[in-house]
């Protein structure tokens, strides 16, 4: 038997490998570094780790072809979502420089499991192969596992990470078994058709395609996998004590990144791939992204905690992002893109503030403890009223423009209804945005609430979300037509 | 002259003064006020341009602007105005000024609030002037955002209730008038824009006229208020700051009639016209409903506040009854109410801020004490009930005359809120101003100084002058009154041929002035 | 491709329960009885127990060790069918198998740098 050495084109994975090396690197060097030196180093090596992740990302705008075996798309989608989570990991480190400076937990550890777990993320954005696909989903959820239960000194930090990673293991069981009965089915995992085989594309539109009943059952079971990372209901139990009990940069990271890649994953896999599908997984997921939608936003309402309000209302966001999805449109496609980059980093900033308040200690994260907050800083309550109009979708911040572009995808799609639910649910979502501002801005106290944080890393992670959160909603003309030009797949 | 951008100037103006503020140290009392004093009168000086400038014989929108914004999604920065929107437009300009001077007596946080007071304007007068659904969306919600601040922070004991209760209200509307606008956008077929003058003329069913006129009219009969939507206005007038329930009665209700006349009528005209049985009569329960309300009401400002529900009552009946004489007696009933409920809530406020209450009954006998003070309220009141020879009459009569011609008998339950008008405000002035005092503070009230004569002095004068010599404001109101009442009347959008005729109709003669194209 | 196929693996799985459960039922009805001392101590290689050793307590560290002799047991397994196959895969093989053992390499640096592999602090 001769052997034929495959073609390797690590090119296509080469921010995935700038990260990982990064990460050795990282672990390495710290190894010989004695304990108690300052360890600023550390965020500076993953911020070079991430900047030439960008960097090689950026390269590969415009090109368009599977390689590895086919078990990896290189396109404008994937470089669209690779180089968003670059930028939200990169301000993830930035805070988190601030936050453990000079502390117990400040190890090589920490960020190498972020490069990990950023790494994994933007494998699943390229992923063509179900199998890469959750390779990549284990990738960043073991790493998420970990950094969920970094405060080693806070039980619930413990309990928090063992509900994600018991909850966690189990989802990806289910995907995994997913995985099989759409194999049993289509006898591939690959997405699309050539070198050979046909793909769960091809096999869809080729003639043996007539009893789907078995794909329609995995499909099923990938949607609870996949629905498990981006905190939709009835697959959100875990999302508000993960969230709680993580330490703060992590959670914003969780909320901006997973989400990105997993419905990265279900855009391409869904929109793309299981198109010739859609009239049988268009109603779960309609089922399901009203059920978000409505429970995310009426279960914030009566949260105390603004980690746990967060929580909640990115459950609402799953929801709302889900729709454009469900369009399954041009314009659905750009618009859940340009949603998610801009949620991203609001919710970044959202939970940058919380860190700065809250420091390492975890300390006033009860909505009471930001009373009268515009008075003591009102530079951090200006900027976290922007996240919160942002998050309830005002004009002139990106989250509205994010909102319209969905919503208006699925009125193009016919599905005005389902956007005046999203609507309603919007409006109950506002009301807890509003409950925020409310305590910021009209209850006085005179505690004088001091943020735990002065560092000008996190500062500035502040000062970038909350410009960009108000720059693109008002200029967002560019970013969309970015969007646009991402929807381009290798299809 | 013509040239030169008077509208972009008079919008973004009030927002540069905004950041203009936003650097001024934050004790600084006195530059504060006066920074933001001087900047609401250049605006309105600058609005005079407008005035000058506007062709009253033109047809169409002029003096506006047209650049794109996102081009890809057809979203401009498009602005212009007819004869109805110059008036709002002049009433927003030439009331604030007297709001920041009414708001002398704020004496906390002044840099936030005169930061939200100057955004605040410049939101409302952009949702006078934008002609793109989009920018208008975006200008609806941005004045929303300062007036909820307003409420919350500078407001009496129950503001935060009101505020948040205003916001929920508000966003609930104009989130369905969003789905509203993106359908509309997706099925103007050629070309994708949001450039109302290009949707002007979409042909659609009739069915699909009626969701879509449903969705944006949620959005304005909140903001007028229409009854059973109004529950949110006597809690938001009531707790707001004095300058915050000016605005709110004097303008932003205005931006929901305005809202149904510029855009709900003329894109889905036939199912306006299947809905104008059912808004008329909620226009009659609002009127009678409003007054009755406002009978009863021990808080002086909340009767004020009643008193708007029935006014914008009369406003919308005028607005539906589709005649000229409506319609023109509605559009000027919108800048008379803005005046005279402006001028009442002022008066309140100066009551306010001698005795710290807003009830009646910790009044009484203030006649002696404050002569001027009753005889501008005397005077106010009396032009807001309708007195022939003030403002109110003339409005009034035109909307009764149009109802007249069109729907006979529909006036006399208006007629009757008429007289409930008297009733209340006469009986209010009354027992607030006359009798002895019941308690012994009232027989030592300070008079109005001069600096609330010279904010009071200004709505006088155009009470006055609009009711001797409506005229002039008649002139430029009547084409695109006229305009309007004829689309509801005979416009239709349910046949491609009708559609473009509405649209040659409105948007006739020159377009605004181009000023990039690409 | 239908459910059909599946039904045999379904009997199948049935099957084998049922065997399971009736052979240790079955087992524990006529198996002969007799219990004696020596039978019932746990069997430790030959050697008399001490006793007791459900009681003791286990330092962590055994765990410690123990996974990490697994982790890098098992990669090490993977050298032994590229040994055979190296003739085959020639230069990409031994790349392959350099970029392989680098990151061992780093994990091992990575355990003994932070004392993973010393037995006293």
């Amino acid at each position: 038997m001769e052997f034929e050495a495959p073609a390797v084109q690590l090119g296509a994975i080469g921010p995935e490998i700038a990260l990982v090396t990064t990460a050795l690197l990282l672990l390495i060097v710290d190894a010989f570094i004695p304990e108690g030196e300052e360890r600023w180093y550390l965020a500076v090596l993953a911020t070079i780790g991430f900047g030439v992740a960008i960097i090689l990302a950026a390269n590969q705008w415009g090109e368009r072809e599977l390689q590895l075996a086919r078990m990896v798309a290189v396109d404008n989608f994937a470089t669209f979502v690779k180089t968003s989570v670059a930028v939200f990991a990169v301000l993830t480190v930035w805070l988190s420089r601030d936050y453990l400076k000079r502390s117990e937990d400040e190890e090589s550890e920490f960020y190498a499991l972020l490069l990990f777990a950023a790494a994994g993320m933007m494998l699943m954005a390229s992923a063509a192969d179900l199998i890469m696909v959750f390779l990549a989903l284990e990738i960043f959820s073991i790493s998420l596992y970990v950094l969920v239960g970094f405060r080693r000194r806070s039980l619930a930090s413990q309990e928090s990470a063992m509900k994600y990673f018991l909850l966690g293991a189990f989802s990806s069981a289910f995907f995994l078994m997913g995985i099989a009965l759409v194999y049993g089915a289509t006898g591939t995992t690959n997405f699309y058709p050539g070198g050979g085989g046909e793909g769960i594309a091809g096999y869809l539109v080729s003639s043996a395609a007539s009893d789907v009943d078995l794909l329609v059952l995995g499909v099923g079971l990938l949607i609870v996998g996949l629905g498990f990372k981006i905190a939709a209901v009835p697959f959100h139990m875990w999302t508000p004590d993960a969230y709680q009990g993580a330490p703060s940069p992590i959670t914003g990271f969780m909320a901006a990144g997973t989400k990105f890649a997993a419905v990265a994953t279900m855009l391409r896999l869904f929109v793309v791939v299981l198109y010739p599908l859609r009239a049988d997984w268009r109603p779960i997921l309609i089922a399901v992204a009203i059920a978000t939608m409505l429970l995310g936003s009426v279960l914030a309402v009566i949260q105390e905690d603004v980690k746990r309000l967060l929580a909640y209302s990115s459950i609402a966001h799953a929801g709302f992002v889900l729709t454009g999805l469900i369009a399954a449109n041009d314009r659905g496609l750009s618009g859940s893109l340009f949603y998610l980059a801009t949620y991203g980093l609001t919710v970044l900033g959202a939970f940058a503030v919380v860190t700065v308040l809250a420091g390492r200690k975890e300390r006033n994260v009860t909505l009471a403890s930001y009373r009268g907050l515009f008075y003591e800083r009102p530079l951090l309550a200006g900027a976290l009223t922007l996240f919160m109009l942002s998050l309830a979708g005002v004009p002139l911040t990106s989250g509205f423009v994010g909102k319209f572009l969905v919503f208006g995808a699925a009125i193009q799609a016919g599905y005005w209804w389902l956007a005046v639910i999203g609507m309603l649910a919007s409006v109950i979502a506002t009301f807890f945005y509003l409950r925020v501002l409310v305590v910021m801005y009209m209850q006085e106290d005179d505690r004088g609430l001091q943020p735990a944080i002065t560092g000008r890393l996190a500062n500035s992670v502040v000062g970038l979300t909350a410009a960009a959160t108000l720059v693109l909603g008002i200029v967002w003309g560019p970013l969309i037509d970015l969007a646009e030009r991402a929807t381009v797949f290798f299809a | 002259m013509s040239n030169f951008p008077f509208l972009d100037v008079v919008i973004f103006l009030p927002l540069a003064g905004a950041f203009a503020v936003g650097l001024i140290p934050r004790d600084n009392d006195g530059a504060l006020r006066w920074t933001a004093f001087a900047v609401t009168l250049v605006t309105f000086v600058v609005s005079l341009g407008l005035l000058l400038n506007f062709d009253s014989d033109a047809a169409g929108f002029q003096l506006g602007t047209d650049v794109r914004w996102v081009k890809d999604w057809g979203v401009g920065y498009i602005t212009g105005i007819d004869g109805i929107s110059l008036w709002m437009i002049m009433l927003t300009t030439f009331l604030m000024p007297l709001a920041v001077l009414a708001s002398w007596t704020i004496t906390t946080r002044l840099k936030p609030y005169f930061v939200f007071l100057l955004a605040l304007e410049t939101g409302m007068l952009g949702v006078f002037s934008a002609l793109d659904l989009f920018l208008f969306y975006v200008f609806w919600e941005v004045a929303l955002i300062p007036m909820y601040f307003l409420i919350g922070m500078w407001g009496y004991a129950n503001r935060i209730y009101a505020a948040v209760k205003f916001f929920l209200f508000t966003v609930l509307g104009s989130l369905l008038m969003l789905v509203a606008i993106l359908f509309v956008y997706f099925n103007a077929g050629e070309g994708a824009t949001f450039d109302y003058r290009a949707l002007l003329g979409t042909p659609f069913s009739p069915e699909v006229q009626r969701l879509l006129f449903l969705g944006f009219f949620a959005a304005f009969a909140v903001k007028v208020p229409l009854v059973p939507l109004h529950t949110w206005l006597p809690d938001a007038h009531t707790e707001a700051p004095t300058a915050g329930s000016v605005m709110l009665a004097a303008v932003m209700l205005k931006m929901g009639a305005y809202g149904l006349l510029r855009f709900a009528i003329p894109l889905f005209p036939d199912a306006a016209r299947e809905f104008v049985p059912l808004v008329m009569t909620l226009a009659i329960i609002g009127i009678l409903y409003g007054a009755a309300v406002a009978v009863m009401q021990k808080d002086l400002k909340r009767l004020v506040a009643y008193s708007s529900v029935a006014h914008l009552g009369f406003v919308v009946l005028g607005m539906f009854v589709g005649t000229v004489e409506g319609m023109s007696g509605g559009i000027l009933q919108m800048i008379n109410h803005g005046l005279s409920t402006g001028a009442l809530f002022l008066l309140v406020g100066a009551l306010y801020d001698r005795r710290h209450s807003r009830l009646i009954a910790d009044f009484g006998g203030l006649s002696k004490s404050v002569p001027v003070l009753a005889g501008i309220f005397l005077f106010v009141a009396l032009s807001s009930l309708g007195l022939p020879g003030l403002n109110g009459f003339v409005g009034e009569f035109l909307i009764l005359l149009g109802t007249w011609t069109a729907y006979r008998w529909w006036v006399v339950p208006a007629a009757f809120g008429i007289v409930l008008a008297a009733i209340y405000l006469l009986w209010a002035y009354q027992r607030v101003f006359h009798g002895e005092p019941v308690i012994e503070e009232n027989r030592v009230m300070i008079d109005l100084n001069l600096r609330e004569v010279s904010m009071l002095a200004p709505i006088m004068a155009l009470i006055v002058l609009i009711g001797v010599y409506p005229k002039p404001f008649l002139d430029t109101i009547e084409p695109a009154a006229e305009r309007t009442a004829q689309v509801l009347k005979e416009g239709s959008v349910a046949s491609r041929d009708g559609a473009q005729q509405l649209r040659r109709h409105i948007v006739a003669g020159p377009l605004v002035p181009v000023l990039e194209e690409d | 491709m239908t459910l059909d196929s599946y039904v045999p693996i379904l009997f199948l799985i049935v099957l084998s329960t049922l065997f399971a459960v009736a052979s240790i039922w079955v087992s524990s009805r006529i198996g002969p009885r007799a219990p004696t001392p020596a039978k019932l101590t746990p069997y430790e290689s030959g050697i008399v127990p001490e006793g007791g050793i459900e009681k003791q307590r286990f330092p962590v560290k055994f765990y410690l060790v123990a996974m990490l002799f697994i982790i890098f047991d098992i990669e090490t397994v993977f050298l032994y069918p590229w040994a055979v196959a190296y003739d085959n895969l020639k230069l990409f093989g031994l790349i392959e198998m350099g970029v392989f053992i680098a990151i061992l390499l780093a994990a091992y640096v990575y355990v003994w740098r932070r004392g993973g592999l010393e037995w006293v602090d």
